[in-house]
């Protein structure tokens, strides 16, 4: 396991390499420059030679190889770099943004399970009865609708007309949290109840229910106990997906809640141009990437005995 | 026995029709989609293009029925011409990543070794990169527009297909009838194409088939965030996140578009499930067992 | 069950909305503003005077002040100064005003403001260029600078939110040593910052405030990057007052009793400059006719919601050399038409869009996303100048600098503050003039060049803004530039809030006379 685990880690090297590299690439090629953009955005005219000499300080007009080795030297002595634009520590930036994301990924995630696991349940087991076709079809509307919208939705009714919960992030957290949760949860429930609904009916079609079902065990028994069980698989791989795309912060719903996490953060680099921080936001992109596959396939080992067997064999 | 056996034929057709009438049904429907989307210039009862300020912000009536923007544009017309862009681009896109990714797949699954290690990392880089930054990158290597969104999203979505295609191929490999195929001393390339491409493409066409919607959906995302087509043209995303800031003022101009997407991306996904339950082996396998 | 867990969220999700009311205290009054212009983006987080355009936190949130300030014709008033004198050409004498301290607890006299100053000359990246100062002597209560050429602006320039008087013994440095963004100074306002971040600002009163005594207890500061976030937040009452409230928002509180609008011509100008190295714009019958095919007033009215000013120059009505004071051409769509065929255009080939010796006529708009007027403007004069049969190519990119560089452009449309220190110099040094960093027309306009070494040697007031106004109609004249509208800043209050008002030149937004009532 030890092993297995260290050649998983190992592959993390050549993705970081070549994600850093690719993405250091495009933004060079994508034209404009943080100290450009400083001074436009600001909207008063500066020399050229102020502008220049800005580039300079921050190695800017050098070729794109050297820029991309010396920022590599500088990760590899635990150095990120620090921002262009706010002429903080990368590293620092990046870890005060973390606890946001990773509070809604959580509130978020929590939300999810509870509200689509019992309705994807219920809507199998009530198969093309009245409640399957009520959920499958709010499921529908949730599916086909983007977030930003589904969003301001929300806020217009639980904020501006019903003025429940504050509009964006205030010192009271916990009521903060609940408007971009709710937004997150939104498409995310209806996708999963859709897919536990399938998973369910999938396994209730299997030869072992049927089993059951003759020998008398209690339909909810059977749900809980084996179907939910076998169940889980596709349901861990599913939420191992979305957490890490949640990790990676919703930069939309990030940026209308003015939720202050890594998402906002990134979309507020690439508008600046802001490249040590853009780098460091691809970087953890990647390891969640690679994170992620890695848990994933870990609960496969530890839930699935078939894949357990054939790995050990392999 | 006799007796009961038949009436579960007659379930098993009356089944069978079912899931047939569905699936013509939702394939009427996409292609009445396409249709108007082909035909979108025809239909439109305004010019989608002729700006009008006196009549600009117009909330649904008898002449705008879906009332009118802030240049004074019909909505109705704008939403209907904007089918073609949303549509087709997506289609299109679906499509050559469908196919790009399939043959990467394929050709992974098959060969294995360091040549399925090579593109699976490569893949890897690419699934693991943010959406966000390349879609900004490529708009500003190759500017806006929708070519230039559609470029943006393949790049990040085909390693999807590629997966997809290379765990079918991997299961497929090691079946009978292809070692039988194989001792009677068939071609790669002939094995590839007419023996496990056959059997691989039902779960293929699902996805592709599903991703249309999701593809509508992330190109308006990308139109959200600036990167879509350019001025007057039409589009379904640009639409919703022009008129987005109007949403309390004037909300038919978010819904309209919003809702042409909401149908769109419906239709597709039905779509996609009812071709799901028609194709999928296990299904009919079943049905046939009982 | 599975009811049993729903109905428990529910309960969660009541029970945490229900309990958190914000507890507020009676006898003391507070003041939450929202605003878009606060933050990295726009290049002024911290308050830290001396970096970048943060001194316009500084000043708009009422921590510090300048030395002079411009009233709402943008002319100078006297502020921490009392009066100034030219002594020559390039000595100026500054008497400063008495009983003024510091949030620190020091008095400002000459020396702490020659402090302030010559670290500002040491490290902004604009001041020195600005000011030509060459030094400064102190002397208890009298400053005197020395330029090392004329520079009748100077004491606007000392106006500017890069002036803002801080005490440097107290520093410019943010918690984390060299941080900007919570970069917090020991100034002269009426308020002092007790919390700093690149996304909120936390204010007390200042209890030994010079001026009259503020009347708010607590003021906080908190950044907006989504404008219907802005708008919904009002609408809760979430925050009280806000700026960069978007156009279309503005329907929400106008005609409405409970909130007051308060807007005011800023010289933000948004303007187009021809490409004069671009061949069919060396053509002046199509500039001009491009000039008369925009509709500005439609624009302004509709498009903007009524919150833009038409403009037929670069400055606003406020300024004794702004728009009144010039001719530019009408919306005449017909007379436009009239020209170019004229001048030979026609369309021989029934597409809508005039030609003359198989050239379509069709010019490459450029500009960018980042001021919402500019895309709506292309959008609309797409449409008003295929009327008269000119096809517009729109390329409204993030990425304009580098297309300025490629010169694959006809018509470059984009927004300056023009007159930000309320002197006219600074728009035609950095626009107009052959050797201009932002002419990007690439013009040489022989009288404006001439217009403007006057101009830079004038200490007379109404002689310069004469000048102004000959260059300006000298550009006009050439068709070399047009301009479209000025922007109308808003600021957006509850009914009960008084004492805030917008200012041409989009500084002075907590003061002291704010008050909730």
């Amino acid at each position: 396991m030890g092993k297995y685990l260290f050649k998983r880690l190992l592959q993390l090297i050549p993705v970081l390499l070549g994600i850093t590299f690719l993405s250091f690439a495009m933004m060079r090629l994508a034209g404009g420059d943080a100290v450009t953009y400083m001074y436009e955005n600001a909207g008063a005219a500066v020399s050229q030679e102020i502008i220049d000499e800005t580039k300079a300080e921050y190695g800017l007009d050098q070729p794109f190889l050297v820029q991309y080795m010396k920022w590599l030297g500088g990760m590899l002595t635990g150095d990120m770099g620090e921002s262009y634009v706010s002429h903080r520590d990368v590293f620092d930036i990046f870890i005060s943004k973390l606890p946001a994301t990773l509070l809604l990924t959580v509130s978020s995630i929590l939300l999810t399970v509870l509200i689509a696991l019992p309705l994807g349940i219920l809507s199998a087991v009530r198969q093309n009865k009245w409640i399957d076709y009520l959920i499958r079809f709010f499921s529908f509307i949730g599916n086909s609708m983007p977030n930003f919208f589904a969003a301001l939705v929300l806020m217009y009714f639980l904020s501006v007309r019903w003025n429940l919960l504050p509009v964006v992030t205030t010192d009271d957290m916990a009521k903060s949290l609940i408007l971009p949760t709710l937004t997150l949860a939104v498409s995310m429930v209806s996708k999963y109840t859709r897919q536990i609904r399938a998973t369910v009916l999938e396994e209730l079609d299997k030869d072992y229910v049927t089993g059951a079902r003759a020998r008398g065990v209690r339909g909810s028994v059977i749900i809980w106990k084996s179907v939910m069980k076998s169940s889980m698989l596709t349901i861990i791989t599913l939420l191992a997906l979305s957490i890490g795309n949640l990790l990676g912060g919703t930069a939309i719903v990030e940026n209308i809640f003015m939720w202050d996490g890594v998402g906002k953060m990134a979309v507020d680099a690439i508008n600046m141009r802001d490249y040590p921080v853009i780098q460091a936001y691809v970087e953890w992109m990647a390891i969640i990437y690679v994170l992620v596959n890695l848990v994933t396939d870990m609960i496969y080992h530890y839930l699935d005995p078939r894949v357990r067997l054939r790995g050990e064999s392999a | 026995m006799n007796k009961e056996k038949k009436v579960t034929i007659r379930r098993q057709k009356l089944r069978n029709n079912h899931i047939r009438g569905k699936l013509l049904f939702f394939l009427a429907l996409a292609v009445l989609l396409l249709m108007i989307a082909a035909f979108a210039e025809r239909l439109c009862p305004y010019d989608p293009y002729a700006q009008n300020l006196l009549e600009a912000q117009q909330p649904p009536g008898i002449s705008h029925p879906l009332g009118t923007d802030r240049y004074g544009r019909d909505m109705l017309s704008r939403v209907i011409i904007g089918s073609t862009a949303s549509i087709y681009a997506a289609l299109l896109l679906v499509a050559i990543i469908t196919v790009a990714g399939t043959a990467v797949g394929m050709v992974c699954g098959w060969f294995g070794g360091k040549v399925d290690a090579l593109l699976m990392r490569i893949s890897d880089i690419f699934l693991a990169f943010p959406g966000l930054v390349f879609a900004l990158a490529v708009a500003g290597v190759l500017g806006g527009g929708v070519q230039n969104a559609m470029i943006a999203l393949g790049v990040i979505s085909w390693p999807k297909f590629a997966r997809l295609a290379r765990s079918l191929t991997l299961a497929q490999k090691e079946s009978d009838y292809l070692m039988a195929a194989r001792l009677a001393g068939s071609s790669t390339p002939k094995l590839l194409i007419r023996h496990i491409l056959p059997n691989i493409a039902g779960p293929i066409l699902v996805t592709s088939v599903l991703d249309i919607g999701t593809m509508i959906m992330e190109l308006a995302g990308l139109s959200f965030l600036g990167l879509g087509v350019k001025p007057p043209m039409a589009e379904w995303g640009s639409m919703i996140s022009d008129g987005r800031v109007m949403l309390q003022t004037a909300p038919w101009m978010v819904l309209a578009p919003g809702g042409a997407i909401f149908i769109a991306v419906m239709i597709f996904n039905l779509l996609g499930d009812a071709i799901r339950d028609y194709m999928d082996p296990k299904q009919r396998n079943r049905e046939q067992c009982e | 069950m599975k009811k049993k867990i729903l109905a428990a969220c529910l309960m969660c999700v009541m029970t945490v909305s229900m309990t958190a009311f914000p507890v507020q205290a009676e006898d003391e009054k507070s003041f939450v503003y929202g605003t878009t212009g606060y933050g990295v983006e726009m290049g002024d987080e911290g308050l830290n005077p001396h970096n970048n355009y943060s001194g316009w936190s500084a000043l708009r949130y009422g921590v510090g002040e300048t030395l002079f300030r411009y009233n709402d014709n943008m002319e100078i008033e006297p502020w921490l100064a009392t009066d100034y004198e030219f002594v020559d050409d390039t000595t100026v004498k500054i008497t400063l005003r008495d009983g003024v301290q510091f949030s620190s607890g020091r008095t400002m006299d000459a020396e702490a403001v020659k402090e302030c100053l010559d670290h500002l000359l040491a490290v902004h990246d604009r001041a020195p260029s600005d000011m030509k100062i060459d030094h400064i002597d102190a002397d208890g209560m009298t400053v005197t600078i020395y330029t090392t050429e004329p520079c009748p602006a100077i004491i606007n320039y000392l106006g500017d939110p890069y002036g803002a008087i801080i005490d440097m013994d107290y520093g410019v440095d943010g918690v984390e040593g060299t941080t900007t963004g919570t970069a917090n100074v020991a100034g002269t306002g009426p308020y002092i910052a007790v919390n700093v971040t690149e996304t909120q600002i936390d204010l007390v009163k200042n209890e030994n405030y010079w001026g009259k005594e503020a009347n708010v207890d607590k003021v906080t500061v908190k950044t907006f990057s989504d404008a219907s976030s802005l708008a919904a937040a009002l609408q809760t009452g979430d925050i009280q007052g806000t700026y960069g409230l978007s156009y279309d928002s503005y329907a929400l509180f106008e005609n409405n009793p409970d909130y007051t609008i308060h807007s005011c011509a800023t010289s933000r100008c948004f303007f187009g400059q021809f490409h004069y190295e671009s061949e069919i714009m060396q053509e002046e019958a199509v500039r001009k006719a491009v000039c008369m095919g925009i509709d500005k007033e439609g624009f302004c009215a509709v498009l903007m919601e009524g919150r833009g000013i038409p403009a037929k120059a670069a400055f606003p009505d406020s300024f004794s050399y702004g728009n009144e004071a010039v001719t530019a051409p009408e919306y005449d769509p017909e007379g436009a038409r009239a020209l170019l065929e004229e001048a030979g255009w026609s369309d021989s080939d029934d597409d809508g869009y005039l030609d003359k010796n198989g050239q379509k006529l069709k010019i490459r708009w450029l500009t960018y996303p980042g001021r919402l007027e500019q895309p709506k403007l292309a959008e609309y004069a797409q449409a008003t100048l295929k009327e008269i049969g000119i096809e517009v190519d729109v390329n409204c990119t993030q990425d304009h600098l580098s297309v300025l560089e490629t010169g694959a452009y006809d018509v470059y449309v984009s927004s300056l503050t023009t007159a930000p220190t309320g002197d006219p110099e600074y728009f035609f040094a950095g626009t107009c003039l052959e050797n201009s960093a932002k002419n990007r027309s690439h013009h040489k306009i022989e009288e404006v060049e001439t217009l403007f070494e006057q101009l830079h040697q004038e200490f007379d007031q109404e002689k310069r803004g004469e000048l102004a106004v000959q260059m300006q109609q000298a550009i006009l004249d050439e068709s070399a530039m047009f301009f479209v509208s000025h922007l109308n800043m808003g600021i957006v209050t509850k009914s009960n809030v008084t004492g805030m008002a917008a200012h041409p030149c989009d500084y002075y937004e907590i003061t002291a006379e704010l008050n909730v009532e």
